[in-house]
């Protein structure tokens, strides 16, 4: 069992429902998103092109975040899922730097939702998760995933561009998406091997 | 004028708060204690769009809402859901929401005045309102305007409160903006829209829209990634590449010229191409209609039957003689009189329209314009048929749709009708594949005339003339208008010169704010400082709250009970929903504050004012009323299930009753609701598509438009009856230009714009606004997103546009129209024709006190008209695309 997600770029269609779905999953503070959406463009005017790119954790199978990590904080759960210990994290950023995908972020300070103001009930009991001078990232729901849900950022997909699935079964849907649209990673760089893998769009 | 403008915008960047506002962190009180370890799951109903139907599952833990989901396997969204949708937590915990019942002690009124506020009670709140309602309505009940909007579309009892009330006055502030709606309720007899049925479609040209990705909608979105998937082919046109134009083919166009695209593309296939659906020209449309001189129908003698011209025996005939050939194409004298086919007519008028004239005006190549007409007349396999549920239907697979952007300017309602042509030419209209009306899907749709052809539906309808006019938005003048809040503000400022006989007293505010979503922000100012009395129903402090003397604070959405229908979707249709009948609720979260729902506050302020119970109160109102849009088929009160209305009912009661009185449902009620979430029944397909309630000769929609000409002769005769000049205008063949029969190419109002005016703005709704619902401009979690958007909040440039004009990536800028001037940044952008000024959403504005993420970007419709002369004469739509100037800011801070 190895979990992995296919994200098809001609689906897509820009609009962070994704990223926001994983917000109210995740409680993640002000300023820090497991899942960014880049959007960009190509070509020349009249022919340009609006472009989506969105960048959850790639979840390598071979991840250089964790090779890096000093305490142990970072670990490999079942299915290949990567998660941090907060507990463990001394905050040394060692992993931002390793991570090929910008898929870390550094929690300076939580920051509340609204400007200037206390934080809301929701804040209160969703910043629980979260402790100033560590790490966050993407975590594949995996409360989710462990109850047998979908994450919730291929839960919400409004054009079903995401598919989230077992990459070592062959007759998965991800397997064969993957075969059939020759779908491949975001940066192979040596040696991470992601488990999220796109279709060209 | 200038000078407020100038007040307005200076206002908006002064940073200090108000005194009795001040903006203080707002202390939350703690959960209660006895809920902690407590979990559940709510049923929910999202209003973070205009559609407001994704099924949610709305999870609590500890009394916290702790998550908004998609509710996996359920109809509409099916799980999915949108960035809006997914943000709704953050509408409940909003510090800057009103939290308790607030009386303006400062009788200055202003958007940077201090109402001075004092915290009051439920009972003297709804005390002092209704008492000013009540004398209002004692001297003259027309004296209250309730201003209706995006921020409330929730409420049941707002129209009937209203009726009870005895006004004609309500308005909605976002109306204009949005003139879609007048082609769709004369040839398919349905309100808001046409849509396109993407399940089968094979060509789509889409022109001024959106098919679902540009505002992300659940299920628009869905529909056409499929569709695409399976090789539909998808044609946008379009001043900006977006990410539908950036899947399909982008064919981009100079803002403000869609129609005479839409002309030319119609005098291709009239002209070049002449291939057509006859047998749908012939039987389902009155192209073969004698018209004579005076532009009307021929009439047979004694029967007034309008006349066709029989091929066999060469004699006019009436339209519905059996075994008559009636000719598309046919000249003849009647009474010394010529008289000609109004297919003859149509295309008379169309000859001039050549692509390569358009080709001057839209920038498209005339080429371009040839392909797209011959590829769509090819896709539209004339004569081909399908089955459906037993059902023979013939198979069209194209549609070209029209909305805002393509509308909204003077000359819009013809662009929109010229559309209709297009598809009618090729037959595909309310037929599977083609071009769908989307509302009301039944036999009362298209249901003939004594004519033959169906009775105009909605706003295609006129609405009756009256002198002195009794609606302060002058609908008297605009009898096809959508809603009117621009003309209300000029009347209410100067009610003489607009023939009113009454003053305005009080305006209520019920998720309205015309302000912020309307145009010349500051003359709305004027006009609600200049109303004695001013009540809001308000969420948050926007703009009609701090001007307000009562706030009566809300719910928010997910604290609000709701039972409503399920709509016929706005964008397309496809197998997933085709068919569906469906009953859905909102269960509510505890509130947060002193809040009362909107429905409740209706029936509190009708009872003190005494118009709850008996005849012609609002409760009778309800029993009376039907669904303004899907009639029959939505919740309305069926003996027996009526108020009894001498009693006093709690919302959930009416909810019961109706529910169990559902034409669609089982008999149960809320209780049965209140398991589900929702019933859905589902029709055969077959029933979606008009054609199948008045097959072949059936019925007849109007190709040669004589309605519009006849509501145009009337309104010139009211006139005349009347002697009286129409308002607001030097020459009222301006207005009566656009009733013609056959749509003409029009100027637009901006062609007299001075030369350095040399752009023209546009506007688009986008995943975080699609438009003003849920305050979603004040969310945070959506502001992160808009904020890290390269396109949002900006003003968008083409790269040769920015060079000629020496203006550099992140430049401060101002953009001025003829009608008021933003401050912005400028982003270069490939993805923008080279006239066009690109400002997106609906940002800036705002009010002091409120929240300080309303007042953020640039505020586009401050840039809009409400002038007479700039408007649509049949839909008093406004011009969307401004002519603008853009200047560098000196010394910008």
């Amino acid at each position: 069992m190895r979990y992995g997600m296919v994200i098809d770029l001609k689906k897509c269609v820009g609009c962070n429902a994704c990223t926001i779905a994983c917000r109210s999953q995740n409680g993640t503070p002000a300023g820090i998103n497991f899942n960014k959406t880049k959007k960009y463009e190509v070509g020349r005017y009249p022919t340009a092109k609006m472009k989506s790119l969105p960048m959850p954790c790639m979840h390598c199978q071979n991840p250089p975040c964790l090779k890096v990590c000093p305490t142990f904080a970072t670990h490999q759960n079942e299915g290949g899922i990567v998660t941090i210990d907060k507990e463990k994290c001394i905050g040394c950023r060692a992993c931002i730097i390793a991570c090929p995908y910008e898929s870390r972020q550094f929690i300076w300070k939580i920051n509340n939702y609204y400007e200037n103001q206390k934080a809301t009930p929701y804040e209160k009991l969703k910043f629980r998760k979260f402790e100033r001078g560590t790490v966050a990232k993407c975590i594949f729901c995996i409360d989710r995933v462990r109850e047998g849900l979908p994450p919730a950022c291929v839960h919400t997909c409004i054009s079903e561009a995401r598919i989230f699935g077992d990459l070592d079964n062959p007759e998965s849907d991800v397997s064969r998406l993957i075969a059939l649209h020759q779908a491949a990673p975001f940066r192979g760089e040596p040696g991470t091997e992601p488990s999220v893998f796109y279709i060209n769009g | 004028m200038s000078s407020i403008i100038h007040r307005y915008t200076e206002m908006l960047s002064k940073k200090e708060s108000l005194e009795s506002m001040p903006l203080s962190p707002y202390n939350w009180s703690e959960a209660d204690p006895s809920l902690q370890g407590e979990k559940k799951t709510l049923f929910g109903l999202c209003r973070h769009c205009m559609q407001g139907d994704c099924a949610t599952l709305v999870h609590m833990e500890d009394g916290v809402v702790t998550g908004v989901e998609g509710r996996a396997g359920v109809p509409p969204n099916y799980g999915t859901l949108c960035p809006r949708g997914n943000s709704a937590i953050m509408s409940l915990y909003n510090p800057y929401r009103i939290k308790t019942p607030l009386m303006r002690t400062n009788p200055e009124k202003g958007l940077d005045v201090d109402p001075r506020w004092k915290e009051i009670s439920w009972e003297e709140a709804l005390d002092i309102t209704a008492n000013e309602l009540k004398m209002v309505r004692e001297e003259d009940p027309r004296g209250l305007v309730i201003c209706e909007g995006w921020g409330e579309r929730d409420t049941i009892l707002r129209i009937p409160f209203r009726l009870a009330f005895g006004t004609p006055n309500e308005i909605g502030s976002h109306g204009p903006l949005c003139t879609v709606h007048y082609a769709t309720g004369l040839i398919h007899g349905n309100f808001p829209v046409s849509i396109v049925d993407l399940e089968h479609c094979e060509y789509h040209i889409t022109l001024g829209r959106s098919l679902g990705p540009n505002f992300a909608t659940t299920g628009g979105t869905r529909k056409l990634t499929k569709a695409l998937e399976r090789g539909m082919k998808l044609v946008c046109v379009d001043p900006r590449c977006s990410y539908e134009a950036s899947k399909g083919e982008w064919i981009p166009i100079r803002p403000g010229t869609d129609f005479a695209f839409l002309l030319a593309m119609a005098h291709t296939m009239l002209y070049e191409i002449q291939t057509y659906d006859t047998e749908f020209l012939i039987n389902r449309t009155n192209c073969t209609f004698l018209i004579g001189p005076d532009g009307n129908y021929k009439r047979a003698p004694g029967s007034g039957k309008p006349l066709i011209f029989d091929e066999f025996t060469k004699t006019p005939l009436p339209f519905d003689q059996e075994e008559a050939h009636p000719s598309l194409s046919a000249a003849c004298r009647i009474d010394g009189e010529i008289c000609n086919t109004g297919f003859d007519l149509v295309r008379q008028g169309f000859v001039s329209y050549t692509p390569e004239w358009a080709e001057t005006l839209t920038t498209i190549p005339a080429d371009t314009i040839r392909r797209i007409a011959k590829e769509f007349v090819s896709a539209a396999k004339i004569g081909s048929t399908i089955e459906i549920d037993g059902f023979f239907f013939p198979f069209r697979p194209v549609s070209l749709n029209t909305e805002r952007n393509v509308t909204n300017h003077r000359g819009g309602t013809y662009a929109d009708l010229t559309g209709k042509i297009i598809n009618m030419l090729v037959g595909s209209i309310e037929v599977p594949g083609g071009c769908l009306g989307s509302g009301y899907r039944g036999a009362r749709a298209i249901e003939p005339t004594e004519d033959g052809t169906m009775r105009p539906g909605y706003e295609a309808e006129e609405r009756p003339f009256t002198f002195p006019p009794d609606h302060v938005g002058l609908v008297e003048f605009f009898p096809n208008c959508h809603t009117t809040p621009h003309l209300a503000v000029n009347a209410i400022l100067e009610p003489k010169k607009y023939h009113l006989d009454y003053e305005v007293k009080a305006w209520f505010s019920v998720g309205g704010n015309p302000i912020r979503m309307n145009a010349q922000p500051e003359k709305y100012v004027e006009a609600l400082k200049k109303i004695p009395f001013s009540v809001s129903i308000a969420y948050h402090m926007d703009e009609p709250a701090v001007l307000a003397d009562i706030l009566l604070p809300e719910h928010s959405f997910l604290e609000r009970l709701r039972v409503a229908p399920f709509y016929p979707q706005h964008q397309s249709i496809s197998d997933e929903v085709n068919g569906l009948q469906m009953i859905q609720m909102r269960q509510p979260v505890p509130r947060l504050f002193n809040t009362m729902h909107v429905d409740d506050i209706f029936m509190e302020l009708a009872e003190r004012i005494g118009i709850l119970r008996g005849e012609g109160g609002l409760y009778d109102m309800v029993n009376r009323g039907e669904d303004w849009i899907i009639k029959d088929h939505g919740l309305n009160m069926n003996p027996p299930y009526v108020l009894d209305i001498h009693k006093r009912y709690t919302l959930e009661e009416i909810f019961d009753l109706q529910i169990k009185g559902w034409k669609f449902g089982d008999g149960t009620g809320l209780d049965s609701l209140n398991e589900t979430g929702y019933k859905a029944h589902w029709q055969p397909r077959k029933n979606f598509y008009l054609y199948y309630y008045y097959p072949g000769n059936q019925t007849k929609h109007e190709f040669y438009f004589h309605h519009l000409k006849n509501t145009g002769d009337r309104l010139r005769n009211n006139l005349r009856k009347y002697d009286i000049p129409f308002p607001g205008i030097e020459d009222e063949e301006f207005i009566f230009d656009l009733y013609k029969p056959v749509p003409h190419w029009v100027n637009s109002s901006q062609d007299q714009a001075p030369k350095e005016y040399d752009l023209r703005a546009i506007n688009w709704k986008t995943p975080y606004f699609s438009s003003d619902v849920g305050n979603v401009t004040g969310n945070p979690w959506l502001a992160e997103l808009y904020q890290a958007d390269p396109y949002e909040a900006v003003i968008c440039l083409n790269p040769e546009t920015a060079r000629k004009k020496s203006l550099k990536e992140g430049e401060k800028v101002t953009v001025s129209s003829l009608y008021g001037k933003i401050y912005g940044v400028i982003r270069v952008s490939e993805l923008f024709h080279p006239d066009t000024a690109g400002i997106s959403g609906g940002y800036g504005g705002g009010a002091k006190g409120g929240s300080p993420l309303n007042r953020k970007g640039p505020d586009f419709n401050a840039l809009l008209s409400i002038d007479i002369d700039t408007l649509d004469a049949v839909s008093a739509g406004q011009e969307m695309s401004p002519r603008v100037k853009i200047e560098k800011r000196r010394n910008a801070q």
